[in-house]
């Protein structure tokens, strides 16, 4: 079996973000950029499936700027075996779209034929949390998201998902597309020897045209703000002060 | 009115970073190799006895000679801070923030060698010193030079850098290190590391005096790192020397102690690599390359360190085999090793290191309670300041048998030769280490000094606090490029000796002043054992005195310069 993971370059998760000046979005100018945690999580658990003799191959895939390759190469250095770039963007402020992401990501799946694709279930810069879900929709496959556990059964694929208040398992046939949670695994770190391979792995440059998808944006940023500076707290000198402040300026009791 | 020099009105403006920087600072190399020449010439006069330098001589002008040492270490320092800059200039990453790291770099290391380099707190070394003349030192203060040392180094330029430090803390250098992206993602992978598994825990290891749990040892061995730098053919995975010091740095970081476990392994191995047969290549290379054996140094003796031909542990044959007898000490992870590199006198009657041999001596792996299981060895735990984590003992061998086979590429009087080709290795090391310890240093003083509140304000919004987490920066990165500068050399199979020695020397003591700094900054919490900086401090320590103490380091540098 094949598994297919897709994985985004985003804005590193220990950056403090900053907002642009003229409020259009985030500045990304010389800001540290990482794989999104949750791809990392799939791309674990990918290589945890090969090693387990369930998957044969695994392929990341990447959609985005030209840099996007580095992403790719952390990929492989975790232990993919190949990867696919898809330079759809020179700007890295230029965001494409779950759409457009799910579009292209449908085409590789028709042309690569895997029997699971395990994604992220949202990238930290944005939190869309939608690729997954149009993925399945285009492609007609089955889903599951925010697995906290994966098994293969033969043709089906066992998921447990994390839920409000709790844990649902699902069945379903493959195949299928996951969407990996936060508990799932803990990604590895690239080991030196893996580092050394993962410079002879293959990467295959595409563009969005090959697929024949046209990526420009259908959604309009309307405002980029950050949330308010919380203010400084005041200390009261008494209980019965506490009391009147509750009462008249928090209007809390 | 403007001075001599200063063709920018930066001073009534305080501008962070002067214009055109990159021509200005390549203008003022050529003004400080000048000077140095001057004091290759004066020192030279002062050392020569007819057409030889002088051992006796040098002695007594010791101060001028090493002074001269370290002021080549710093117009190299310049010129390779100024070939970084060129070449992150070339591929478009030479930011705002390398920009002040490199002109504060300039500023503060021009004036320093007009005005006195620090060979240690106590030590100013002066130009004067050096030989030279008022008249001497003025063909320096070109107008390049003037601007900047007047301009270089301000407090504009500090602040400006520490708060870029601030807004750009996730990454894992303050500035460019001027590396490629697969010793990026190297770094990436083990700083990752050192931050979830080692800096948690170093501080407890460190106030209990244990050992470095052994599964750290397994994670490490996982991750490659005891074969990192021994070729392929040995079961190691020939990468290059660039790559050790990204990873002991990044390792040291954490913890020196877990920095410092592949040195040792690499070291032993080249040892062999050097002076080895090719049956003890295949012997012992593979498990040191694997980390199944974990080699241990074992050369110094009461009486001699840093002079190391006198020793006198003596190996004598019996039948095939050696026997050996004396004391050794300073020996690093003594008990849990498998092999110890014993320097032992060999040849009777001599005195110097003409006599001297090496040996793979087998050892069977002890524990923290019993560390030496062999017939006729024996020896004690030292406790130190520092530098935990591996524990130092002193060795003793009591007719102590060493196999025939494991005389090191089965010649006698070769120890000390084989010895010294692993110095240049052994050196980039220790200063990459150096690096490690220093950005440990500069990565806690940032986080108190943004934690900590004093007077309605956080520490680092202080100049006299910010200023010194600025200098931490900008010397870790003057050292970064002088250990890097150094491994390419070394990549290049060119001799290095001189490189390398410059690197540990600075390296070492920007370790101790970060380390200094960042426990001043801590005030009275920098004193108690509980805070992590208190070990930092004496982890730094160390830096200054293995592989070479400063002394020794300003020594060979001049030695090798003057010749």
């Amino acid at each position: 079996m094949k598994v297919l993971v897709p994985v985004k370059r985003v804005i590193d998760y220990n950056v403090k973000v900053r907002v642009k000046a003229d409020g259009t979005g985030v500045d990304l100018a010389n800001v540290k950029m990482s794989m999104n945690p949750f791809d990392e999580i799939a791309v674990e658990e990918a290589i945890r499936l090969k090693e387990a003799g369930t998957a044969d191959e695994v392929v990341a895939v990447s959609i985005g700027v030209k840099q996007s390759q580095e992403t790719l190469r952390t990929a492989l250095a975790m232990g993919a075996d190949r990867a696919i770039l898809v330079v759809a963007a020179d700007d890295v402020h230029q965001d494409i779209e779950p759409l457009a992401v799910a579009k292209i990501l449908a085409k590789v799946a028709e042309e690569e034929g895997p029997g699971l694709i395990l994604c992220g279930k949202q990238a930290i810069d944005n939190d869309m949390n939608a690729t997954g879900q149009m993925l399945s929709a285009l492609l007609g496959w089955s889903q599951a998201t925010y697995a906290n556990k994966v098994e293969i059964e033969g043709d089906h694929a066992v998921v447990t998902r994390e839920v409000d208040g709790g844990l649902q398992t699902v069945k379903v046939k493959m195949p299928t597309i996951v969407s990996t949670d936060l508990r799932l695994n803990e990604p590895r770190y690239a080991s030196l020897p893996n580092i050394m391979k993962a410079k002879k792995k293959p990467l295959e440059e595409k563009t969005p045209a090959d697929y024949g998808v046209d990526v420009a944006p259908r959604l309009q940023v309307v405002r980029t703000s950050e949330p308010p500076e919380r203010k400084a707290g005041v200390k009261v000198g008494s209980v019965d002060e506490l009391i009147e402040k509750l009462k008249n300026e928090a209007g809390v009791l | 009115m403007p001075h001599d020099g200063q063709d920018v009105a930066t001073a009534e403006t305080e501008v962070a970073l002067l214009p055109d920087l990159l021509s200005l600072t390549g203008a003022a190399v050529g003004p400080a190799e000048h000077i140095l020449a001057a004091a290759r010439g004066a020192v030279k006069a002062m050392v020569t006895d007819g057409d030889r330098v002088s051992g006796t001589l040098v002695e007594a002008h010791q101060t001028a000679a090493h002074g001269f040492a370290w002021l080549a270490t710093y117009v190299e320092s310049l010129r390779q801070m100024q070939g970084w800059a060129e070449r992150l200039q070339a591929e478009g990453a030479f930011g705002e923030i390398e920009q002040l790291i490199h002109q504060i770099a300039f500023g503060e290391y021009l004036w320093q060698i007009y005005g006195g380099i620090p060979m240690s707190q106590g030590e100013i070394v002066r130009l004067q010193d050096m030989g030279l003349s008022q008249d001497d030192m003025r063909v320096l203060m070109s107008p390049e030079v003037m601007t900047l040392t007047q301009y270089g180094n301000t407090q504009a330029a500090r602040s400006r850098l520490v708060e870029l430090m601030r807004e750009q803390s996730a990454n894992a250098t303050v500035g460019h290190a001027g590396l490629d992206d697969e010793l990026g993602m190297i770094r990436e992978q083990f700083r990752r590391y050192a931050v979830d598994r080692i800096e948690p825990v170093a501080h407890e290891w460190h106030l209990a005096d244990d050992l470095i749990p052994m599964e750290i040892i397994e994670e490490l061995s996982e991750m490659g790192v005891f074969g990192l730098t021994i070729p392929e053919e040995h079961g190691g995975l020939g990468m290059s020397k660039a790559a050790m010091c990204v990873v002991s740095e990044e390792l040291s970081r954490g913890y020196i102690g877990v920095g410092s476990l592949g040195t040792r392994s690499e070291i032993a191995a080249e040892l062999i690599i050097c002076g080895g047969t090719d049956d003890q290549k295949a012997r012992w290379l593979p498990g040191l390359a694997s980390g199944e054996i974990l080699p241990t140094a074992v050369f110094t003796e009461p009486n001699t360190g840093s002079d190391l031909g006198a020793l006198r542990t003596r190996a004598v044959r019996d039948g095939d085999d050696w026997v050996l007898n004396g004391n050794k000490t300073w020996i690093t992870h003594a008990a849990r090793t498998h092999v110890m590199t014993v320097l032992a006198r060999t040849v009777p009657d001599t005195s110097d290191y003409r006599g001297l041999s090496m040996f793979l001596a087998e050892k069977t792996p002890g524990t923290d309670e019993a560390p030496f299981p062999d017939a006729g060895l024996s020896g004690g735990e030292i406790e130190v300041l520092g530098y935990r984590g591996m524990k130092e003992y002193t060795v003793n061998f009591d007719d102590f048998r060493v196999k025939g086979e494991n005389l090191l590429g089965g010649e006698e009087g070769e120890g000390f030769k084989q010895l010294m080709q692993t110095f240049e290795s052994a050196r980039i090391q220790t200063a990459a280490r150096a690096i490690g310890v220093a950005q440990s240093a500069l990565d806690i003083s940032m986080r108190y000094a943004e934690e900590r509140k004093q007077f309605g304000k956080a520490l680092i919004e202080f100049p006299r606090v910010s200023g010194k987490l600025a200098m931490m920066a900008v010397e870790i990165m003057v050292a970064r490029q002088l250990t890097y500068f150094s491994a390419r050399e070394k990549d290049a199979e060119r001799r290095c000796d001189l490189e390398a020695g410059m690197a540990k020397l600075l390296g070492a003591r920007v370790a101790w002043a970060c380390a200094d700094n960042g426990l001043q900054i801590h005030g009275g919490n920098g004193f108690a054992l509980e805070y992590p900086i208190s070990r930092v401090l004496c982890d730094a320590r160390i830096l200054n005195i293995f592989e070479g103490a400063a002394e020794i380091q300003a020594q060979v540098i001049a030695r090798r310069l003057l010749s």
